[in-house]
């Protein structure tokens, strides 16, 4: 026995030793790879999205202006700037939905505008992208209108209204409202259809009831594949969430409703204790220029906020490129719906668990 | 009935336990009831892994009952995607030496608790286990926080000290477990017989506790791999553990490639208890 522990002991040891350089390695690696370069840190999203950022667009971002850039693709963003300290945040340039950037704006954690003197291609991009609805600047914006099954005869789909029609009743699909951006964009649309405009809760939310039964969802991405998968013929989406399977034969559509489509922008802000100005400034910029706008749309089928963008035909046809497009955009008031994000949370969740 | 005198009568032999069974249906039945409640208990916990099987193996996109064949292209999309490759190696590392740190830590702690005679040993012990009460999501938080004001940014080691801390009640609890019965006089014997108080704690006392201390360590590598409200916060960019990254890729791309890294994750924790069981003999542990 004795001998058995000996021989135990050792591997253990063996064992200890090779745990602990590991260890050490891991936990030194990133000091050891520090380099001298000024580090732009920001946020971005996952997917294909962050394939060509990191493969892409990132690479010359960094070999242009001499830097390193971090992006921060683990959610949730908002918490962490909130945690961090105002004076050196955890990011210098915030990339999120609308909804999120005036959040962040009424703490006071980014700035609410950039200056377009220190980004020129501010000057060429379309009005909505930097209009009173936007904190900072939308560098894309995406359609949320109705994504439909084309193969279960339901016919062509011209209105939002058409949502209501019973016979969607059980194959029509929504979102779980205090969680989802597209949820809380189609809440103020209800207002716009039924009531008085955006703000009419009491409308939207008489809209909501009669929208029972109906299947939803948290994340958008589920959303696609219950279309996919025909568990839902007729659903709130936004356009790249059908455009993206573009080419492989899905029986899925997009549609724009005559009433309008609502925007879902990806916006750029620079926090205001960032020590990283000038490189930030530069970095909204650069993702402004025609050039990344076009690499970017063409990926994730976003549509530029530059003007000047000129896409393949396959992608003009169908993302917002010229401004008779754009003037279909229906944008949210994020600051007042902000205010009210609480009763509104409460009330919505009241319904669907109804 | 057939009684010996010898016997208490508190205390029935088998004979007398034989003849207070049910009658022959009854007993059938019961035992049926007894099998279907195993079985649905087995459904229940084997129903989810079998589901993930099903969506890693279907080629569609989307989850699709019943599949309409078998295809390892999300298999090849996961193991093909430097992203998803990376965040394995992360988390491994990262459980590795959460591991080994809450296993040293916990169990010293356990000894320390069990021998010690310290002061407020019930309070340093239920002090030991809160971060089991707590929500791990504000652990996550609070400890990004507590970086965030010391201003050492994210790393590796804080993303293990975090681990570590939901890690540890496990150690602690499963070492304090095989400590409760530990007889100190074989401890007594090996000093009685000239052993260092080092050679005792190496040759008597580990070996005695190595299974709660095993168990404690399965858990702590277990816990830390799938760990996600705690690293949340705690993640740095390009240094994502897998469950972060699954969850980032869900919020885009809900497709297979989810149930292959989920199923890639349940075959790492089947090899490291098979592994365990190989080393050092896990099946010898049952008994805890």
């Amino acid at each position: 026995m004795m001998k058995a522990l000996g021989s135990s002991r050792l591997s253990r040891r063996r064992f200890l030793i090779a745990s602990a350089s590991l260890g050490v390695g891991t936990i030194a690696a990133p000091y050891v790879a520090r380099a001298d370069d000024p580090t732009l840190r920001i946020t971005g999203w996952g997917g294909k999205w962050g394939e060509v950022m990191k493969a892409e667009i990132g690479p010359a971002f960094e070999s242009e202006f001499k830097c390193k850039l971090q992006i921060d693709s683990a959610f949730p963003y908002l918490p962490k700037l909130q945690a961090s300290s105002r004076s050196a945040p955890i990011y210098d340039v915030l990339h999120t939905n609308s909804n999120e950037q005036w959040a962040a704006a009424e703490m006071g954690l980014v700035e609410p505008k950039i200056d377009p003197n220190l980004v020129p291609n501010l000057a060429d991009v379309y009005p909505y992208a930097v209009s009173d609805k936007i904190v900072g600047v939308s560098i894309f914006t995406s359609a949320i209108g109705l994504g439909l099954r084309t193969d279960k005869g339901y016919g062509p789909i011209t209105s939002w209204k058409e949502l209501w029609d019973a016979k969607y009743n059980g194959v029509r699909g929504g979102y779980v409202i205090p969680v989802n951006s597209l949820g809380q964009a189609f809440l103020m649309m209800c207002g716009t259809l039924f009531g008085k405009g955006q703000t009419d809760l009491d409308a939207a939310y008489a809209a909501l009831e009669k929208l029972k039964p109906i299947k939803i969802v948290d994340f958008t991405g589920a959303m696609e594949k219950m279309l996919l998968s025909g568990e839902v013929s007729l659903c709130v989406i936004h356009d790249s969430g059908i455009y993206r399977y573009d080419g492989q034969n899905q029986p899925t559509d997009f549609v724009s409703p005559s009433e309008g489509v609502l925007s879902l922008e990806q916006v750029l802000t620079i926090t205001p204790g960032s020590k990283m100005k000038e490189l930030a400034n530069a970095y909204v910029n650069y993702m402004l220029r025609p050039e990344v706008q076009k690499r970017l749309a063409e990926t994730v089928w976003y549509s530029p906020a530059n003007k000047k963008v000129k896409l393949d035909a396959k992608y003009d046809a169908k993302l917002l490129t010229t401004p008779e497009k754009v003037s279909k955009l229906i944008q949210v008031d994020w600051k007042w719906y902000n205010e009210r994000k609480d009763e509104i949370d409460q009330r919505v969740n009241r319904i669907f668990r109804a | 009935m057939q009684t010996s005198a010898s016997h208490s009568p508190s205390l029935p032999t088998a004979r007398q336990t034989t003849s207070v069974r049910m009658p022959g249906p009854a007993r059938h039945y019961g035992r049926y009831l007894y099998l279907a409640l195993n079985a649905a208990i087995l459904i229940f916990l084997l129903a989810p892994i079998a589901i993930v099987v099903v969506f890693a193996l279907n080629p569609t996109p989307f989850i699709q009952f019943p599949p309409v064949g078998v295809s390892l292209r999300w298999f090849e999309k996961f193991f093909a995607s430097r992203d998803f490759m990376q965040a394995l190696g992360f988390s491994l590392e990262v459980a590795v030496l959460t591991t080994l740190s809450a296993t040293v830590l916990g169990a010293s702690a356990a000894l320390a608790l069990a021998r010690g005679n310290l002061p407020g040993t019930r309070l340093i012990v239920a002090t030991m286990l809160s971060p089991l009460m707590l929500p791990a999501i504000l652990t996550g938080l609070a400890l990004f926080q507590t970086y965030v004001l010391l201003d050492v940014g994210r790393p590796t080691w804080g993303l293990v000290a975090g681990h570590t801390l939901v890690t540890l009640p496990y150690v602690v609890r499963t070492t304090l477990a095989v400590l409760h019965n530990f007889d100190t006089r074989l401890e007594e014997a090996a000093q009685n017989l000239g052993a260092s108080p080092l050679r005792t704690f190496f040759e008597v006392t580990l070996p005695l506790i190595k299974p709660g201390v095993m168990a404690g360590a399965i858990f702590a590598f277990i816990v830390s791999f799938d760990q996600f409200p705690v690293s949340l916060f705690l993640v740095s960019p390009g240094n994502e553990t897998l469950p972060v990254t699954l969850f980032n890729y869900l919020k885009f791309d809900l497709d297979g490639t989810i149930g292959a890294a989920s199923v890639v994750s349940i075959v790492l924790a089947f090899v490291v208890v098979i592994g365990l069981d190989r080393t050092v003999g896990l099946r010898s542990y049952v008994k805890l």
